[in-house]
């Protein structure tokens, strides 16, 4: 049974309340909390403790992707003291300098691959040294970001088949060639069948914004769940 | 300042380390910079030195840094473009009368200033004083993923078409950022393997010569051939020589790269992904992609001289690349180099200049025969049933 669900970003740009109060009438069992904006972060921080996120099976958080004025110390301290214990926490690896402080964060830290704006983090070669500075780290697969960097999934494959016990979390989404979020196409649902059977059962994340064609998170999730499920390519022809 | 504070400055100060890409770090190095392990290991074996080859080597690095940075300061290439690099300069055989052979290879968007950018890349290198390409030809100028993954073979697969493919494969290096090149050149493995049905519905595939690329890069080598004809009554016999004996040397030498690179996928397949991979049947197409994309990072000296290691003779391995070191030593030598690029082929016969480069690429060819047909029984049966038809 998959562990479906969506960032609250795709939802609503830095808007996590309004992201949840959408999902409350929805079927998704899974939610990424972002702040993936330093602005947006304090907020989410604060009011961790008072989210009822009881309904979820999975949740994790997203960590800001870049932090000019927030320290790099001072933001993997005040991630440390007031994310809850279990919680992953998914990081983009390319601000990153201060390689033993988030090490210590073991296997909560979630890693994501990154898309062709960044200079790291894209492929397997990237991420096996990234991993060799944060050995207990997981993945988060962003098969988005993977496709964009290789559309034939050839270096998609290559990570799934190095680190697919590290993967915690996968992130789903079109990315298009400005790196915007897109709906899913058909050629996605190709692509993303060549390396389906190498994915583990693991949490999925949809970054997929809503759309005129689907309008709904419950008509996001059953696309997804056709899809997983082996159905029709034809079903993604929204 | 608080305790806490100044505890975390400490923790900041001892543990902050460069970001993984600084371009400082030794992961990273020049943009393009070109190795060749298997070569030097192979002149260690056989206690040879080719100087003509270290001296082009050494003049194409050179080369290389220059462009890369002009390239850096002048922030020219765009993101979804590659500067990539072509010829003997891309294959670390750099001499004399070297031009810059190079693309401004693009894969995105459609952008009217992409041709802007080539001609102010142009007019960059020509005031370094970098030799240009020939105007009009295949290179100095754009290309473009599209036409390079989608049209091969066909009749939208023009001769400049395939020349950029297969170069792209067998002797290209960028200068810029790798991604592009990377990402065009994973597209088009991919399609020659996407169109043998075998691999992808056979699951007891353990090595496999892929067929399509393999023909393909026959087809550019006769193309090649062909064209040096065709040239020779277009120009009128202006240049004739120093084509001859290129065709004769390097340009024989990306074929036999290709095909060794296609062969050693038989020879030599790749193992399975390594730790964590899933307990799933192997993929062995993509593994086959992998192993040819490592190919297309090589130069082809470097790919000849790892084959002539496991499965030549010392002497013909010797032979060869005494005959190529003879080749660039050539080229290297300016007054031979004017001599043959003004040589006319009814003077030919007679001239002893252009007899020696006859010699020499004689020498290479029966090296090369020796090495094909009789060192290694497996390597002859696989050109007698791949080579020939």
């Amino acid at each position: 049974m998959l562990t479906l669900g969506i960032s609250t970003g795709a939802l609503a740009h830095g808007d996590f309340r309004k992201a949840l109060h959408m999902m409350e009438a929805s079927r998704a069992d899974a939610v990424e909390l972002s702040a993936l904006r330093e602005t947006e972060f304090p907020s989410l921080l604060r009011s961790l403790q008072e989210l009822d996120l009881s309904r979820y099976r999975y949740v994790s958080l997203h960590a800001p992707s870049r932090y000019e004025s927030l320290a790099e110390v001072h933001l993997a301290d005040q991630l440390e003291r007031l994310v809850p214990g279990d919680m992953p926490i998914v990081v983009h690896p390319t601000p990153i300098r201060n390689w033993p402080v988030w090490a210590r964060f073991g296997s909560r830290l979630c890693v994501e691959n990154m898309d062709k704006r960044n200079p790291m983090g894209r492929t397997a070669e990237e991420l096996d040294r990234i991993f060799t500075r944060l050995p207990e780290a997981t993945l988060c697969l962003d098969l988005g970001h993977a496709r964009q960097i290789d559309p034939t999934m050839t270096e998609t494959d290559l990570i799934l088949r190095k680190f697919g016990n590290r993967v915690k979390q996968i992130h789903i989404s079109e990315v298009d060639a400005s790196c915007t979020h897109r709906p899913l196409t058909w050629a996605w649902s190709l692509a993303f069948h060549k390396v389906a059977a190498l994915i583990p059962n693991v949490p999925i994340i949809l970054e997929t914004p809503l759309s005129p064609d689907c309008p709904s998170i419950n008509g996001l999730l059953d696309i997804v769940e056709d899809m997983w499920s082996g159905q029709s390519l034809g079903a993604l022809a929204v | 300042m608080s305790r806490s504070t100044s505890h975390a400055d400490d923790r900041n100060r001892a543990s902050v380390s460069p970001p993984i890409l600084d371009p400082s770090a030794p992961e990273i190095g020049i943009h393009g910079e070109i190795q060749t392990p298997a070569l030097h290991a192979l002149g260690k074996k056989l206690d040879q030195r080719w100087p003509a080859l270290e001296k082009a080597q050494a003049q194409a690095r050179d080369r290389i840094r220059q462009i890369s940075q002009i390239l850096q300061d002048d922030k020219l290439i765009p993101s979804d473009a590659g500067f990539v690099i072509f010829g003997s300069l891309a294959r670390g055989e750099c001499t004399s009368g070297s031009d810059v052979d190079w693309t401004l290879l693009i894969d995105g968007q459609a952008d009217p200033a992409h041709r802007r950018v080539a001609q102010q890349v142009d007019q960059t290198l020509v005031r370094a004083k970098l030799k240009q390409p020939s105007p009009g030809g295949v290179f100095g100028n754009l290309a473009f993923s599209h036409s390079i993954i989608h049209d091969i073979g066909g009749q939208n697969d023009t001769n400049q078409n395939i020349t950029q493919r297969i170069l792209l494969l067998l002797e290209s290096r960028s200068l810029s950022s790798d991604d592009v090149r990377r990402r065009v050149i994973g597209g088009v493995l991919n399609r020659y393997l996407e169109e043998d049905i075998s691999l992808l519905t056979r699951t007891d595939v353990k090595r496999w010569i892929p067929l399509f690329l393999l023909n393909d890069v026959a087809r550019f080598w006769r193309t090649m051939a062909v064209d040096y004809a065709s040239k020779r009554q277009e120009r009128a016999g202006q240049g004739w020589a120093i084509r001859n004996v290129k065709l004769r040397m390097s340009r024989k030498l990306i074929f036999v790269s290709g095909m060794l690179a296609c062969f050693n996928c038989y020879l030599c397949p790749a193992q399975e992904a390594g730790d964590g991979a899933p307990s799933i049947a192997p993929n062995y197409g993509v593994r086959l992609i992998a192993q040819l994309r490592s190919y297309t990072n090589r130069t082809p000296l470097d790919i000849v001289a790892q084959a002539l290691d496991q499965y030549a003779k010392k002497e013909t391995a010797a032979q060869l690349f005494a005959a190529y070191d003879g080749f660039l030593a050539l080229l290297d030598d300016e007054d031979t180099r004017r001599h043959l690029e003004h040589l006319q082929p009814e003077a030919a016969v007679k001239d002893r200049i252009f007899q020696h480069t006859r010699d020499v690429s004689h020498a290479f060819q029966g090296a090369l025969d020796t090495f094909f047909f009789d060192d290694h029984p497996e390597l002859s049966k696989l050109v007698r049933r791949y080579g020939v038809f």
